[in-house]
């Protein structure tokens, strides 16, 4: 992590730190970046690869359609509807 | 200098399911804003996404269609992506362990036959749709179409020509099609396409510097978007007239030209990772070969079946352009054992209903059972052409039996002669000058007879039972 990284996350995220944040933010992933490297030294070669972290698989549903709440419902505590619409600060001029 | 186009494809495929990806509402295309819509696609906190099975089998089937392998143990990641159609602020897709992988798809072209590689094929949600409304100056969202399933298909970069991506997309929409994986309609967004362009120096191995145009939904807009995009790429090779950057790159169809949107993102700029609120999908042997069992025959395989029932060629290309008139013709095939009048009905006066009701030979939907038992009908003269034509328009809207609808109607031909010569009888007392004429030798009054008896009889008669009839009647 150097401050390159760091500023092209800023902008991935839409953050802005100030420079004190900053600081914490790189020495952070400094403790981090050891840690993690510290894991390439344990021998995983005939360790499975672990494809999730819950014990579960096949949480799935049938193809079936079921209408439980109304636009009306849903959009009850939206801070701006119009119309039937979720309202947000304009996008594109 | 001599230069060679190459061309990677990312097809974006709306499956048919009846409900959405991660949630139970519903995937139709349409709709009043926001109307198909819960906490769960709606991106309220706390809500669990769970995976729709039949996403998954039709996932499976569009590999098994493109000869890819199955991943038997495959997952979803995040994939960070801010912007208000996508209300969780990422996109939940398939990144480490796609449905999907390795296949291959066999095209025709001016040039001959060839084998594009498929990467892989990931199973993710759509976003919703954003109306830019000038009256409110503001964004409207409806998320109707968030988490709708679409399979995204990526092809490795084996294509080099704007006729070639043409014979891929349509190899790919038939096959799709063919398998019920979408309807990939175009004009509704359900399929659509991203293009990623490189030009080099013919012959080299290093790939030139990409672009990518997004969302198109055109064949023709692909085409000259290939061929405008090929020609910017030399010029600035060869004149210097821009200096070319990895971008995405907006196609204006009105314009004719494209425009640079952003930079291209890195797939690090995604930040993928394991999205741990959906489980794995273990998809096992019994799964797979159910999956597999039911995969249809490549349109050209059943083509040939058709012809050796007998139908010519033509018949047999008509039928292969929509699954749904295979469907039919089959079901119609087996229960009247009549192979070239199943596919005339079908062909001829189902397509001229769809037409009538603006609908589409996918949108074939009678019981061809039903159909069967109609041609059996007219084929044993029970039923003349005639009212089975009106017993077929009637099948369209309900769901009838055409002998139990034709004899409640009145619609079977009698055989009763008793019937007919009354009716001859009456015909011709009915009108004794054509009879004086017919027999002073002006034959052309036969037929005008014969057309008043069958009117009487409503059509239901053997004709030539009722020529015998009258003929009898006027000697």
């Amino acid at each position: 992590m150097d401050r390159e990284i760091l500023r092209r996350l800023e902008s991935l995220n839409q953050l802005r730190l100030t420079e004190e944040e900053k600081e914490k933010v790189l020495s952070f992933f400094e403790m981090q970046d050891k840690e993690i490297t510290r894991l390439g030294d344990i021998d995983t070669e005939k360790v499975e690869r672990m494809v999730h972290v819950m014990p579960m698989n096949n949480v799935i549903r049938e193809d079936v359609v079921n209408k439980v709440f109304t636009r009306d419902e849903l959009q009850a505590a939206a801070p701006e509807a119009y119309d039937g619409y979720w309202q947000v600060p304009r996008l594109v001029e | 200098m001599k230069y060679e186009t190459v061309i990677g494809l990312e097809v974006h495929v709306e499956m048919a399911t009846e409900s959405k990806i991660f949630c139970s509402c519903s995937a139709k295309f349409g709709g009043e804003q926001n109307d198909h819509v819960c906490p769960a696609c709606c991106g309220m906190p706390g809500m669990l996404p769970i995976v729709n099975k039949h996403v998954v089998d039709l996932g499976m089937t569009a590999g098994m269609m493109l000869n890819c392998d199955i991943n038997r143990t495959t997952t979803f990641d995040k994939k960070s992506y801010y912007y208000p159609d996508l209300p969780n602020a990422y996109q939940t897709t398939q990144w480490f362990a796609p449905v999907c992988v390795n296949g291959t798809v066999d095209i025709k072209t001016s040039k001959g036959e060839k084998k594009v590689r498929i990467k892989q094929i990931h199973m993710e949600e759509d976003a919703g749709k954003l109306v830019h409304d000038d009256w409110t100056d503001s964004t409207l969202v409806d998320f109707n179409r968030t988490s709708v399933p679409l399979i995204e298909i990526v092809s490795q970069p084996d294509l080099s020509s704007a006729e070639e991506v043409i014979a891929y997309l349509e190899r790919l929409r038939s096959l799709l099609r063919f398998a019920k994986v979408s309807d990939c309609r175009w004009e509704q967004g359900s399929m659509r396409c991203d293009v990623n362009l490189s030009v080099r120096p013919e012959g080299s191995d290093v790939l030139g510097v990409r672009t990518e145009m997004k969302n198109m939904n055109s064949l023709s807009a692909i085409e000259r978007a290939i061929e405008y995009e090929t020609a910017r790429h030399i010029d600035a090779i060869e004149n210097g007239t821009e200096v070319l950057v990895q971008e995405t790159r907006r196609w204006d169809d009105i314009k004719g030209k494209s425009y640079a949107m952003r930079t291209k993102e890195t797939a690090g700029d995604y930040r993928y990772f394991p999205d741990p609120n959906v489980m794995p999908v273990v998809i096992d042997d019994e799964w797979y070969n159910r999956i597999k069992e039911t995969l249809p025959d490549l349109p050209e395989v059943k083509a040939q079946k058709f012809i050796e029932l007998g139908l010519t060629e033509y018949d047999a290309d008509q039928l292969i352009q929509s699954r749904a008139l295979c469907d039919v013709f089959e079901a119609a095939y087996k229960t009247s054992g009549l192979a070239k009048e199943s596919a005339n009905w079908i062909i001829t006066d189902c397509m001229t209903i769809l037409n009538k009701k603006q609908m589409t030979a996918d949108m074939l939907s009678i019981s061809g059972k039903a159909l069967g038992e109609l041609i059996k009908l007219v084929a044993e003269e029970k039923v003349n052409r005639g009212n089975a034509k009106r017993i077929l328009a009637v099948m369209f809207d309900e769901d009838i039996n055409p002998q139990e609808y034709a004899e409640k109607n009145g619609l079977i031909v009698s055989n009763d002669t008793g019937k007919l010569e009354e009716v001859v009888k009456a015909v011709c007392a009915a009108d004794p000058k054509s009879v004086e004429d017919y027999k002073n030798g002006k034959e052309k009054v036969f037929m005008a007879l014969f057309g008043q008896c069958m009117k009487q009889l409503q059509g239901n008669c053997n004709p030539q039972a009722l020529k015998e009839a009258l003929l009898k009647e006027l000697q």
